[in-house]
This record gives C-alpha cells, sequence and structure tokens, in this order.
C-alpha cells in the first residue's frame, strides 16, 4: 500500500470515528454503510479493478457525515457502492472474457 | 449423441480459445504484426516507430515542423549531464551497466532472474543509485526521466530487442500478465486497452486519432504539448487508465512494468527514436 493511499485510509478512519462520536442516530447506519462500501472498494482495489472515484466519492461522504449532512453522506456511500459492486463485476468477468480479444 | 457432439465442440471451442490466449510471445508478436500490416497495407513497419505520425498525416506535417527545434533536447542535456555526474564514491552511472551507453536502451525492459520482476530502464537507473549509496529519484520528476531522455537519444537507430527467454518461467509469467493488462477492460468506461489501440485504432477520438500500440514504446519519453513537459511511458499509461475511469497504478508498478514488457516485444524490430514530442 503506498503512501498516499495510507493517509486517505487514515483520514477516512479518523473522520469516521469523529462521526460515530458526535452524531446520533444517523450514525450508525451510516458506520455500518461506510465499513461496507470501503469494504467493496478494498476487494476491487485488490483484483486490481478499482474504480477512479471510489476512493473520492468515500471521502466526500465522510466530509457530508462530519457536517452532519447524514442524507448527502448516505447518498454518496451509496454511489460508492455501487462503483465498488461494478468494479469487481468487472473484474470477474475480465478474468476469462480478456483472452477472447487477444490478436490472432 | 447430438449432445455428446455438442459438449465435444464445446470444448474444442474452448480449448481452442485458451491455446490462442496462450499462445507464445513470438506468435503473438506476427499476429500484432501482421494486424496492422492487414488495418494499414500502405505504412511501411518502421514507419510505426513514429507512433501516431505514422497513420495521421496531417498531424505528421505538425510534429516534423515541431521537430525542426526539438521541444525535448534541454532534456537530453539535463539528462546528460546527470549521467555523466560521478557518484560521491567516484564512479558513474555507466559502470552499473553491461552495454555501452548507445545500447542500454534498447535492451530494456527486461526480465531480471535473481529478483523474479521486469526491471524497466528507470528502475534500472534507480538501481544503480542505490548500489552507490544514492537516494532513490522520483518517478514522476524531472531527474529520471532526463536520463532516459539522454539514453533514448543515444539509442537512436537500435532496434528494440526485448527477451522472454525460454528457461526463465518468471519471464513468461510476467509476459502474460502484461498482455492479460492489456486485453482486460476496466474502469467505469468499461475499455481495455487494445479496444483503442487495436480495434478502434485510426479512429477519431473527438479530434485526435487512436495510435496503434505496434509503436508505442519506441518514442518514450516524450515531451508533451498539452502538459509542458517531459513523460515517461508509466505516466502515459497512468493518463490512459485515467481516462477510462479506472484508478491508475503506480509508476514502476509490477503492473506497469508487465504492461510495458508485453508492448516492448509487441514492438521488438521497430528502431527506439526516443525521445519524442507529442501533442
Amino acid at each position: 500500500m503506498d503512501r498516499a493511499r495510507e493517509n486517505r485510509l487514515s483520514t477516512r478512519l479518523v473522520v469516521l470515528a469523529m462521526v460515530v462520536i458526535a452524531s446520533s442516530g444517523c450514525s450508525t447506519e451510516f458506520e455500518r454503510q461506510f465499513a461496507d462500501a470501503e469494504r467493496l472498494r478494498a476487494e476491487a482495489a485488490a483484483a486490481g479493478s478499482e474504480w477512479l472515484d471510489t476512493g473520492k466519492l468515500l471521502d466526500q461522504a465522510s466530509e457530508e457525515a462530519a457536517l452532519d449532512n447524514m442524507d448527502a453522506a448516505l447518498m454518496l456511500l451509496e454511489q460508492a457502492r455501487f462503483q465498488a459492486e461494478m468494479a469487481i463485476k468487472q473484474g470477474q468477468r475480465e478474468a476469462d472474457a480478456w483472452g477472447g480479444r487477444v490478436v490472432r | 449423441m447430438e449432445k455428446a457432439a455438442a459438449v465435444l465442440v464445446l470444448c474444442f471451442a474452448t480449448m481452442l480459445m485458451h491455446s490462442v490466449a496462450l499462445a507464445g510471445p513470438e506468435e503473438d508478436r506476427v499476429a500484432f504484426v501482421a494486424f496492422f500490416k492487414s488495418r494499414f497495407p500502405d505504412i511501411p513497419f518502421a514507419d510505426y516507430a513514429n507512433g501516431i505520425y505514422a497513420i495521421d498525416r496531417d498531424a505528421r506535417e505538425q510534429w516534423l515542423a515541431i521537430e525542426d527545434f526539438p521541444p525535448y533536447e534541454f532534456a537530453i542535456e539535463r539528462g546528460q549531464a546527470l549521467w555523466q555526474t560521478a557518484f560521491p564514491n567516484g564512479k558513474t552511472f555507466g559502470e552499473c551497466f553491461a552495454q555501452q551507453q548507445e545500447d542500454i536502451r534498447a535492451m530494456y525492459p527486461r526480465f531480471d532472474e535473481l529478483s523474479g520482476e521486469v526491471v524497466t530502464l528507470e528502475m534500472a537507473i534507480n538501481n544503480c543509485r542505490t548500489a552507490n549509496d544514492q537516494s532513490l529519484l522520483a518517478y514522476d520528476e524531472g531527474g529520471i526521466v532526463d536520463i532516459t531522455a539522454f539514453l533514448a537519444f543515444e539509442a537512436r537507430g537500435k532496434k528494440l530487442h526485448v527477451r522472454v527467454p525460454d528457461d526463465q518461467p518468471g519471464a513468461l509469467q510476467a509476459y502474460e500478465s502484461g498482455k492479460r493488462f492489456y486485453y482486460s477492460k476496466r474502469g467505469q468506461m468499461n475499455f481495455a486497452c487494445s479496444d483503442c489501440h487495436v480495434t478502434s485504432v485510426g479512429q477519431y477520438v473527438r479530434a485526435d486519432r487512436l495510435s496503434s500500440s505496434l509503436g508505442h514504446p519506441t518514442h518514450f519519453p516524450v515531451y508533451r504539448s498539452k502538459l509542458g513537459e517531459m513523460i515517461s511511458l508509466h505516466q502515459r499509461f497512468a493518463g490512459c487508465v485515467r481516462d477510462v475511469r479506472a484508478k491508475p497504478f503506480a509508476l514502476q508498478s509490477t503492473e506497469f512494468r508487465n504492461l510495458e514488457y508485453f508492448l516492448s516485444y509487441m514492438s521488438n524490430g521497430l528502431e527506439a527514436n526516443g525521445p519524442g514530442a507529442r501533442k
């Protein structure tokens, strides 16, 4: 893991902790969805198929949550989660599909 | 009976597909060259070293005009100065390489049996610095790109000669990994490298035509007019990956080095003619 990614992950975790401490009812839902989306993003990254904006969406979700804009935060998490799921599916599909494109 | 025959046909088709995907490097290269020959019958093989300017005649005229006062000349001069400056221990870069300085560029990337990985020219330069107790040069800053610009200039006219040695299974594995990367769709746009640079080669993307992958690595590093600076091949890879909205890998990552290994092998026999100038 490169340093920039470590820093971003640390920032996300710190923001998440702040949100958990500071927020009320929505925090549990946010916390759960954030952890879920981050897990999927990490899975896509490990497979080498992460999309460009997934991490940014998670960062933005954390920022919105820190401002207590929970609706916006949850919407961003949903987008991040969707991207991560699509990236994982793409990676799985390409595990075989690439061979059909080889110039022969 | 019919069902059994259908299963047999399916098995045969699957085996055929896998055998094609797993064809050896030289079979791949011959097929790759033949594809472009068939797509552009009038373009001589050697001209692919000029990248998009082999295909886009209008852009070629502009490029030739730019070459009257090449924007990469300063990088060559800076690179030469860095190359010739001795380390504090008195040794020089040249002593790290077995080849003459004009032969270095065309030999990279190469598979290093000892470390079991592909070593690019940039990595070899940094390995040399480490061996001489010097700090690593950043892969996205001028110093290392300048040195490769100098070595590319020295190597002009030498033909790319990248090897995937039969007796080193790791080399074939790295090559196959690069090949898989090249043909795999990625990112939100769901594009493979080959979608643009093979399937749609020569087509317009807005105002620009898509270049051929045959010859891609020959002219790097390049001065990019739109950026106003020199960039390495891996910086270009990162740009392409970003363009299809996938997260780019780090410069000199295993993924990009293996991709460079595959692409360079595809361009074997073309002359190294870097550094280049591109839009």
